[in-house]
Formats: C-alpha cells, structure tokens, sequence
C-alpha cells in the first residue's frame, strides 16, 4: 500500500453534530487506483466521512489533503471528487443522456459540444444503457438508474469516486451483478474508489483494502483476508457477523466461559475478555458424547437454508443464540431435533481471543 | 352508527357553507344582467338584458349614469399585482432559500418576515402614509408607498409557500450537482429552480391575487384620485349611487379570477403528473 502513489489523505479529521462526536481524530490515505472500502454499523460516521472529503461538509479539525493538495476549506464544486448516492440523486427532469452531460455541459470548464456528445456516448456504452438515452431517468429501473449514477459521474475523470452505499437500494439480485461491474469499470477507468457500506460481504467482497469504523474511528484496516481472520478486536468480529463471542474471563493463558476452561495461548490485547469462535468452524455433536475442549451445551431452534450452506441457530440455557454454519459441499447437512439439546465443540486452536492480558 | 348521524349534519353544513360562500356572487350575477339604464340593483330584476356589460365597454348610448371609472385603475392594479408578485416572490425564494440552514437570529427573522401577514392592513397602510408624508416627507403613489405595503403583505405568503417546498426538496441532487464541478449557482438555476417551480408558481399565484385586491393598505398608502387602485375606484362608487354596472364588472373580474386559477391548475397538474409518475416509478422499481 504504501509503495502507491497517495491519492488523498485525511488527517485527524473530527467532526461532530450538536455535542456528538461522528468522526473522532480520523487519518486515512488511498493509493492511486486502489479500492477501498469502508465498513461500519450504521451512526459510526462513515456517511460523515465521505461528505467531508467530498466538500459537503466542513471539518471541525484536522485536514484534508487530494492529490498533495491541501483542500480542507475548498468548496465541492472545485474539488473534482466523484460522488455516487445511496438513492442516487439523478436530476429528475433531465433524461438520461442530459444527466451524464450535466457536469460537462454545466461545469466550470468549458468542454465544446462535439466532445460533451463524444464522451457522454461512450460512457452510456460502457455501463450498458445504449438506446435508453432519450429516456427520464423516471423511467428506467433501479438497476439502470444505479449505472446513470455511475455514468454521470464518471464522465468527468474524477481520481476519486467517493459511492455512499451505492447497492443499498437494489435488490440482492442486482446487487451482485453491480458488485462485478463496479469492479470491472474501476479497474478500465484506473480511479480510487472509497466504496462506504454497511454490508460485510460487499465490504469483503469488493475492497482490496477494508477499513473499519466505529463511533467515529478507525478500529481495523487491511486487506479483506487479515480482517476477515484476524480480526483486532471484538467489535470488528462483531460486525463481520461471523463469529459466536462469548464473554468470560481471560487469566493465566486460559480462558474460562460458558464452555469450560480453554487454553489460550495466543489472546490478543483488548479492553474485554471476548471468545470468538466462527460459525463454520462449530461442531454439532450429541449432548451425550464425550468431547475434549470447549464443550457448550445448547437447545436445537431452527435452521436456515442459505443456498450453499445451512445456518443452524441454537441456544443456550442462559438464553444466548449461537450460530452453526454447515457448507453444503462437505456434505448434506444434519437433521436436529427441535428443542432437544445438543453439544457445540470446536478446535480451540481456531478460536480467536481477545482480553486484558492478551498480547 | 356514528357516522350516520355524523354523516348528514356534515353534508348539511358542507351545503350551507357553500350557499353562502357562493350565494353572494349568483345574486350578483342576476342582478347584473338586469335592464338598464334605469335598472336598479333589485331582486328579482325586472327585465333580463346585457346592457350593463355593454355600458361598461362603452357600447351603449350616453346616459345620465356616468360609466365605471375602472378603466385606468385596473390597468395600475394589474401591473401593481404583477411588480408584486415578481418582487414578493424573489424575496420568498430567496429568504426561503436561506432559511435551509440554521443561522443565528432564524427565528426572529422568520417572525419579522411573517408579521407582515398578521399585521392588521389598516395599521400597515396608515403607518406607511404617515411615515412617508410626515417622516420622510415624499408624496404617496401606488407604484411607491402603496407597493411597499403590498410587497410586505404579500411576501410572508410567497416565504412560507417556498419555505414548505424546500423543506421537502431533498438536498442530494444540488450535492451531486457540486460534485460534478458545477457552481452552486448554475446548481441553483438547472437544478434547484426547475424541482421547486411548482411552489413557485403558487407563491406567484397568492402574491398576485392578494394584491389585486387589496384595500386597507390600498386605502391609505395609495395618494390621490390619480393614484386609485381598482379596489379604491370600486369603492369610490358607492359613495354617490349602486348601479348593476358595478356587479357586471364583479363577474368579469370573476371570470378573469378563474381564468388565472384554471392556468394555474392545468400548470400544476403537469408538473404533479410528472411527480406521480416518478413516485409511481420508484414504487414499481
């Protein structure tokens, strides 16, 4: 990451609203012609984060540099940094030629007629919408309304594309599909994407580096494989919504929870003593078999069918859900009986620990 | 069970409220096409004719009752309507526009804009009179003085008209706007100015209207017999005699009213089909 070019940089940038800290001393730089993205649960500020750098906003401290440049107190407008909105925000009374056009035909720079036609024609061709330019925007589908959105801001040649969940508000279907092709333009286009979302499995998916925020800060950044196993802490396990934790005690290399005493020799420094333990790595046995290691003994709720593997929800007598993911290519998957209890084992060397006295 | 006693004393009211709303104005009408020219203003008329419509565009021979003197008072009240709405407009834009953000002093502002509407006329027009003869020491005319007290009158109407669009519009589409490096001024005419248009055209509609016809302000800010509006030449007339002439020309003003508001809705009716079909769109997609 750091043998690339920076693209921009932002540093201790803060910000709150009325007493409510959404940024909090944020540093964050993009490489030239990397994809980046930015997970957090929503109210983590990561929206803030985006309209800060695009200009919409104003920092209350701290800098914001594109391309060497300092542009913390410039206007939007003179910034050249591409945004895509999560509801897309076309001009509704412009079709769908006109919106791509609109920077073009519209902007500071002037640009001669014969090249605003050029350009506005080739990017239509290559986000697929050729023979719907002369349509409204009203009445093209989501999907394409996500691809004018795309379009019109990558008329312009931005270095940067700032995209504000951009697949929120299509179907699972679709948003698949846009998945690809997001990456696909980006990569012919050779512009930085910070690509800000809420899902996990875009965050994974798409970003060649995942940057986690929570209340305000960056808690995680790596690429998509360090975050998705060595999570840094308990909050970034949580919100990959892949692991179990548990709560318990972490003392002398051992950690004690609701599944007996664990020997933990690599816990990581946290601020709780959490357990974390993926769904697919849980192991389903009778609750009369003998195991070694964590044993957790939990009722049989429900399952759910997800395509290429079973989820298998169970519960323990304190009322706790943990999850059981079953990958259907190791094998059809079990048949449990509803409410008849069962034992949760795993291999405590797959475990991911994190506590006061970890390293 | 309610509703079936509810039902009729509502439908019942619903009637007598519009008898007496439009009650006035059919009499009018009847009355206005009485005979002339020695047709009085009684019910019922003794012998339909058009001879009042006529009179009042000097089609019929000279009589002992003087035409309508409308003629030049209704030409400076359309075009006082018209300075009013424009200017009266602009500011509620404008002041709407920036009522979007929080600034310091918002509320007072917004009550120091809106007392123009609460203020009683009669206190605007005579205050205006005595502040330009006595104060400032300049003559009143309408297209002066009385102007003022109907841009005042007006623009609260026009401010809270644009202020309730705008607090609708959604803000995203003048971000992206900026963010394909167009000014937040051409934002403002290609973009912003063309969504709020329909509230624009109604804040238009209300500041003419109520200007047209304005009294109590009229009535003192507005000098001389050279400077009468026609609110004030109308009134004028019934100080000597009522003629049926005077109600011809209350339907024609009438059907004038109605010809505006029948522009207004068939604009409206456009630009909230557009809107529809959009929400329809999104619905569906």
């Amino acid at each position: 990451m750091a043998t690339q070019a920076e693209i921009f940089r932002i540093d201790g940038v803060s910000k709150s609203y009325g007493g409510v800290k959404a940024l909090d001393g944020v540093t964050l730089e993009a490489g030239v012609n990397e994809y980046l993205s930015l997970l957090g649960p929503s109210g983590s500020g990561k929206t803030t984060l985006l309209r800060v750098i695009a200009g919409f906003e104003a920092p209350d401290s701290g800098r914001v540099f594109f391309q060497g440049r300092d542009v913390t107190h410039l206007p939007a407008h003179e910034r050249g940094i591409g945004f895509v909105f999560q509801n897309f925000a076309l001009f509704p009374h412009l079709t769908v030629r006109q919106n791509v056009a609109f920077g073009m035909a519209n902007g500071v720079e002037k640009v001669a007629e014969a090249e605003i036609a050029e350009r506005t024609q080739s990017v239509i061709d290559m986000v697929g919408l050729t023979g719907m330019e002369d349509r409204g925007v009203e009445q093209i589908s989501g999907g394409q309304r996500q691809r004018v959105a795309l379009a019109r801001t990558l008329v312009m040649h931005p270095k940067l594309v700032l995209l504000d969940e951009p697949l929120g508000a299509l179907d699972a279907n679709l948003r698949g599909r846009m998945r690809n092709e997001l990456r696909a333009i980006r990569e012919r286009m050779g512009v930085t994407f910070l690509h800000v979302t809420g899902s996990e499995t875009e965050a994974l998916a798409m970003g060649d580096r995942v940057v986690v925020l929570d209340r305000g800060q960056i808690i995680q950044s790596g690429t998509p494989d360090d975050v998705y196993s060595t999570p840094a802490s308990p909050a970034v396990a949580h919100f990959l919504n892949r692991f179990n934790l548990f709560e318990g005690s972490l003392s002398g290399g051992n950690f004690t929870g609701p599944f007996g005493a664990v020997a933990a020799p690599t816990a990581r420094r946290a601020s709780e003593d959490v357990y974390a333990i993926r769904y697919d790595r849980v192991r389903v046995v009778p609750a009369a078999s003998k195991v070694t290691g964590p044993a957790l003994t939990a009722r049989y709720v429900a399952s759910e069918y997800l395509g290429s593997s079973v989820m298998n929800f169970f519960e323990t007598a304190d009322g706790k859900v943990v999850e059981v993911e079953h990958h259907l290519s190791l094998g059809a998957p079990e048949t449990y009986e509803a409410r008849q209890n069962y034992l949760l084992t795993w291999e405590p060397d797959q475990a991911i620990v994190f506590g006061r006295e970890g390293k | 069970m309610e509703s079936r006693v509810l039902k009729p004393i509502l439908a019942v009211y619903v009637v007598a409220f519009i008898l007496f709303l439009y009650g006035p104005f059919f009499v009018l009408t009847i009355i206005s096409f009485q005979q002339g020219p020695d047709g009085g203003p009684q019910f019922p008329i003794t012998e339909w004719s058009l001879y009042w419509y006529k009179q009042i565009f000097g089609l019929t021979p000279p009589s002992r009752i003087a035409p309508l003197p409308v003629g030049e008072a209704l030409v400076r009240s359309l075009i006082l309507a018209f300075m009013t709405m424009v200017t009266a407009t602009v500011l509620g834009v404008m002041s709407a526009q920036a009522f979007r953000r929080k600034f310091r002093g918002s509320t007072f502002v917004f009550y120091m804009i809106v007392l123009g509407m609460m203020v009683p006329g009669v206190l605007t027009g005579l205050g205006t009179s005595l502040l330009a003869n006595n104060v400032i020491g300049i003559t009143r005319h309408w297209y002066t003085t009385a102007f003022a007290t109907h841009v005042a009158y007006t623009y609260p109407f026009a401010f809270l008209v644009m202020l309730a669009i705008l607090n609708r519009f959604d803000a995203s589409v003048e971000e992206a706007a900026w963010s394909l490096g167009v000014k937040p001024w051409t934002t403002f005419r290609k973009v912003t100015f063309p969504l709020i248009f329909p509230g624009v055209l109604s804040a238009m509609l209300f500041a003419f209207t109520l200007s047209l016809d304005e009294f109590p302000r009229s009535l003192f800010a507005a000098g001389g017999s050279e400077d009468q509006t026609l609110p004030l030449a109308i009134y004028g007339t019934f100080s000597v005699e009522i003629h049926p002439n005077i109600f011809a020309f209350g339907v024609l003003t009438t059907l004038f009213s109605f010809a505006l508001l029948s522009v207004y809705g068939i604009l409206m009716a456009m630009s909230v089909r557009r809107a529809r079909k959009l929400a329809m769109q999104e619905d569906i997609a």
